[in-house]
């Protein structure tokens, strides 16, 4: 079996899998421990109102923002192009089409009423590039910073690596550059498979608990009339 | 390795302290710190709101980083793929000289002030894993000596600073004279039960004549109680989490005892969070009374009309303190008693939720080997104030005040801290 | 034997026409215009060779390609200038007579005939899904590939396994190159492959007496080098994102790129945006179908024809929904391990 062929089959079937079952182990694993109920009379009693800081806390106070701007920066300029990337580009909208269509059974354009719009290609490799040297950038001052320098392990470096695998692979098949189109388009898949099947294990966790963390303390400090 | 020597409990085997300290930190990994742990993305941008880290630019006090062995205990233990952590030797067991290196950074240098919890981008409290992780250092008997010999005493004598009820009631009769004030002491019914914290009745005794002298202002049916005064709590500081509980039960039985409807806490910043956000949930269920700090108490009755000032024509800058302000909830009341005494308020930057620690909470302040590294954070706080051009630094907490007193003190600078309690009580206009 | 000028003079062929092959042929072969008359001389005193088609594992496909045609052809020429000694479809004779005719010019031209091969070969069960004359398919090959010049695998089954070997293959089949290895083998896939890409590959070989350059996959460069898509006319709507979303949308209509609709362009090798079928008229795309892969391995196993080439074979809901139970009850089984255990530890204290 060729290497496309592969990476478009079992590859992607078994990192689906993976995929779902780490999710939702890691996930419930975490929800179903004991929660403490708080007794103490709440000073704001809309304490859901606190789940705000969800989006609050995208940015910092700017009283905090003197040492924390280059990594706030890098960072949504790393996420932006890659989301783009990733959910604007139409053979990745078809991809993504292809398992909503399975799992629900509708189309997008039946449950929305319109096309997932996407971008042309060109611009799709403008934000791969933009996203790529923001995440070189990221890890130069991981390395760079005395802080972060102590706080990182293998799960920082390996994330990061998974991270940019797809994207400059995706961006090498875009370009047809360094090897026959079939195999670029196959190394591109594997990448991506790698990123899945490492997806619940490490810190990429984090795209669903920062809704639990940044929620738990909104809640909890909100119920208090706390800082948020 | 730390060239800061370790204070150790007992005399127990190494393992032993390991096994110990696991105890204690896995009574705390329940849903809400496991979240927490596992949205660590080590990003490091806590470190820019410590102050700790500010004024020294070591690493070592990055906030999450002093959590270093509770988080990796929690991935090996506890977390949803402990056992593969375990089985394939990916993280390794919490050793005893890693959790002796980290009694420095637990308890010397962090005020649990919570600046980190407001900056973190995902939305971790780092302060209040921090107060977990105490927890289980007092287990294993790694607590600073100080701490541990306050909170000692806390529990046999009442008070961790020798203000025994004998003291206390001694103290009080003697004020009493000598200011022509009365303060009623274990009234058998009172509708407001007032408590001390043992710095003010040992240090700053006048904030007990201030409380009197206000609660007859107000016309209040008030007592102080023997059996339930001491508002200060070194279990909580120490990390003792049964004796945080005997101490803040002591206080919550004795409001029971007298049916107060309201128990006011005095200035003091870690018993704000002790008795109005935990106690409840010691005592296993709400609590039959309010509990309110004093600040926020002079600010209802401010607001009442009960509470009326002369006022003070002076500029004043207000010190939130960290545990009533930025992580107990209570920002304005304060600035409504300064309002009300008719301050012109110069804010310092940052201010409220984000003020800068004065650097003595969290049990610091007791501890000497920390001093030095307490003196550099107070330059902050000094610049801060100085920066304002404000003629009276205000703040609402016993243990702040006693912070600034000493920094004062070691920087000989030319300004001293004032209690927002006493500048109201000096400030009453009596009928 | 007699040369192929001899043999096309006598046929009728005017000198111009022939000529006029021999252009379009090194043209077809990527060979630089000059190289025409060369060509012309080359095949001209070539001796007219003797080729034996083998046909396995087929549809008749790959000949009913080679032989459409409404006038003469250069696929009737090819015909014409080889002698083919040996083939199902075209040939008179049947049964023995056909078999002695076979083994006759094999022992003949022994070392010179040319092999080749359409369909693919069963093995399984010692080859008794395929024969005739009561040999089996996979003896028939080795014998007659024995005293081969060179072998030529037509077509996709016989390059690659084709359509027999798709999942899951009940009677074995296997490509030619799995089975002769030690004769040189052109595969020439395709299903069916152009047809004057066949004759393309048997004019070069009998003009230069060697094979062309070969791909990692035995394919003759000059016709597999590129890609459909690197070729394919509507490639300008792909880059700009026109896509066709269903096959009688107004994008269909206006021509646009049929991505989504599933073509296998961007990775299937061969001639057809560029040589077309039937003398240059049209390919499957501009017909207004997506490309299937046909001149690729296992087309038939690479997942719908009708799903764009970046879906994958992900799973289906239900196997998506057995691993969400399984995860639910891992993290579950977790989280209760935990809470025993912090029970346990305030029990004991």
């Amino acid at each position: 079996m060729d290497l496309l062929t592969f990476a478009r089959g079992p590859g992607m079937h078994w990192a689906t899998t993976v995929f779902v079952i780490g999710v939702l182990w890691r996930l419930l694993g975490i929800l179903l421990l004991r929660g403490r109920k708080d007794l103490s009379e709440p000073r704001r009693t809309a304490a859901w109102k606190g789940l705000r800081l969800i989006g609050l806390r995208s940015w910092p106070r700017k009283e905090f923002l003197g040492g924390t701007a280059f990594g706030e920066i890098m960072g949504y300029t790393f996420h932006i192009g890659f989301l783009v990337a990733l959910f604007f580009y139409l053979p990745h909208i078809l991809f993504f089409e292809d398992i909503a269509k399975g799992v629900i059974g509708v189309n997008f354009k039946r449950v929305f009423g319109f096309a997932w719009p996407y971008l042309p290609g060109g611009a799709i490799y403008f934000f791969s590039a933009v996203s790529l040297a923001a995440l070189v950038a990221v890890l130069v001052h991981r390395i760079a910073s005395p802080v972060k320098r102590m706080l990182s392990n293998f799960d920082d470096y390996f994330s990061w690596f998974v991270t940019i695998a797809p994207i400059a692979t995706g961006m090498l098949a875009y370009s047809h550059y360094g090897a026959p189109y079939p195999t670029l388009l196959g190394l591109h898949l594997l990448s991506v498979e790698l990123l899945m099947i490492w997806f619940p294990f490490g810190k990429l966790m984090h795209a669903f608990t920062m809704f639990l963390a940044r929620g738990v303390q909104g809640v909890e400090f909100e119920r208090r009339g706390a800082s948020l | 390795m730390s060239a800061i020597a370790v204070d150790r409990q007992g005399e127990m085997p190494g393992e032993e302290r390991v096994a110990k300290a696991m105890q204690g930190f896995v009574k705390d990994f329940g849903r809400t710190a496991a979240i927490y742990l596992e949205s660590c993305i080590h990003c490091g941008m806590c470190a820019e709101s410590c102050h700790f880290y500010e004024v020294t630019g070591d690493p070592k006090y990055t906030p999450i980083w002093k959590l270093e062995p509770f988080k990796q205990a929690y991935k090996r233990e506890y977390g949803p793929f402990a056992p593969f952590y375990r089985l394939l030797g990916l993280k390794r067991e919490v050793t005893e000289p890693q959790l002796e290196e980290w009694q420095h950074l637990l308890y010397d240098s962090c005020t649990v002030c919570g600046r980190c919890s407001l900056m973190c981008p995902m939305g971790i409290d780092i302060a209040g894993l921090i107060s977990d992780a105490r927890h289980g250092m007092a287990q294993a008997g790694l607590v600073p000596k100080e701490l541990r010999e306050a909170a000692e005493r806390g529990e046999r004598e009442g008070s961790p600073l020798g203000a025994t009820p004998k003291v206390f009631k001694e103290r009080i009769d003697w004020l009493a004279d000598e200011h022509e004030v009365s303060i009623p002491l274990d009234k058998g019914k009172a509708d407001i039960l007032c408590s001390m914290s043992s710095i003010e009745i040992m240090k700053y005794p006048q904030s007990i004549v201030a409380t009197a002298k206000i609660m007859k202002h107000v016309g209040a049916d008030w007592t102080f109680r023997s059996d339930g005064y001491e508002a200060t709590n070194f279990g909580l500081l120490s990390g003792n989490a049964q004796w945080q509980k005997d101490m803040s039960m002591k206080l919550i039985n004795a409001a029971v005892a007298c049916g107060a409807k309201t128990l006011v806490l005095p200035e003091c910043g870690h018993a704000y969070g002790a008795l109005r956000w935990q106690g409840a949930n010691l005592y296993g269920k709400p609590l039959p009374f309010r509990v309110l700090h004093i600040s926020e108490f002079l600010a209802e009755s401010a607001r009442s009309g009960k509470l009326r000032l002369k006022k003070l024509a002076k500029s004043a800058t207000f010190h939130d303190p960290c545990q009533i302000s930025r992580r107990g909830g209570a920002v304005e009341a304060p600035r409504e008693v300064l309002a009300a005494l008719g301050v012109e308020l110069k804010e310092m930057f940052p201010t409220k939720g984000t003020n800068w620690c004065c650097g003595g909470g969290g049990g610091v302040v007791a501890i000497h080997r920390a001093d030095a590294l307490r003196y550099k954070v107070f330059k902050l706080k000094m610049d801060q104030i100085d920066d304002t051009g404000a003629e009276l630094p205000v703040t609402s907490c016993a243990n702040c005040r006693q912070t600034f007193d000493d920094g004062q003190a070691h920087f000989k600078w030319d300004k001293s801290m004032n209690s927002l309690l006493e500048l109201v009580a000096d400030n009453l206009i009596e009928a | 034997m007699t040369t192929l000028g001899d043999s096309l003079l006598a046929s009728g062929v005017s000198r111009r026409a022939f000529l006029k092959f021999c252009t379009a042929l090194t043209s077809l072969m990527a060979l630089p215009p000059g190289m025409a008359p060369a060509v012309a001389q080359a095949l001209a005193k070539a001796k007219r060779p003797s080729v034996i088609w083998l046909s396995f594992q087929e549809c008749t496909g790959c000949t009913e390609s080679l032989t459409r045609s409404n006038s003469p052809t250069l696929e009737n020429l090819i015909l014409d200038l080889v002698s083919l000694d040996y083939h199902h479809t075209l040939q008179a004779a049947s049964g023995f007579a056909a078999e002695a005719a076979r083994e006759h010019a094999m022992k003949e031209f022994d070392g010179k005939y040319l092999l080749l091969v359409d369909g693919s070969i069963p093995t399984s069960d010692g080859g008794i899904y395929g024969a005739w004359g009561g040999e089996s398919f996979v003896d028939i090959l080795e014998q007659s590939a024995k005293g081969a010049a060179a072998v030529v695998a037509i077509g996709s089954c016989a390059s690659f396994g084709g359509l027999p070997k798709a999942n899951p293959n009940p009677t074995g089949a296997r490509p030619v190159s799995d089975l002769v290895k030690n004769k040189p083998v052109i595969n020439v896939p395709g299903c069916p492959p152009i047809a004057v890409v066949m004759t393309g590959v048997l004019a070069h070989y009998l003009t230069f007496g060697k094979i062309p350059e070969l791909d990692a996959q035995g394919r003759p460069l000059a016709f597999y080098g590129e890609t459909i898509h690197d070729r394919c006319y509507r490639r300008p709507f792909y880059d700009q994102g026109k896509f066709a979303k269903t096959f009688d949308d107004e994008g269909a209509r206006s021509g646009w790129c049929l991505y989504e609709l599933g073509c296998k362009g961007p990775i299937t090798h061969n001639a057809c945006a560029t040589v077309k079928w039937n003398a240059g008229t049209s390919f499957p795309i501009q017909s207004g179908h997506g490309c299937l892969g046909c001149s690729e391995p296992d087309f038939w196993d690479k997942g719908s024809f009708y799903k764009a080439l970046s879906t994958a074979e992900w799973g289906d809901a239900k196997t998506l929904g057995a691993a969400a139970a399984v995860g639910v009850a891992a993290g579950a089984a977790a989280a209760y391990l935990g809470r025993r255990r912090q029970e346990r530890i305030e029990k004991e204290n």
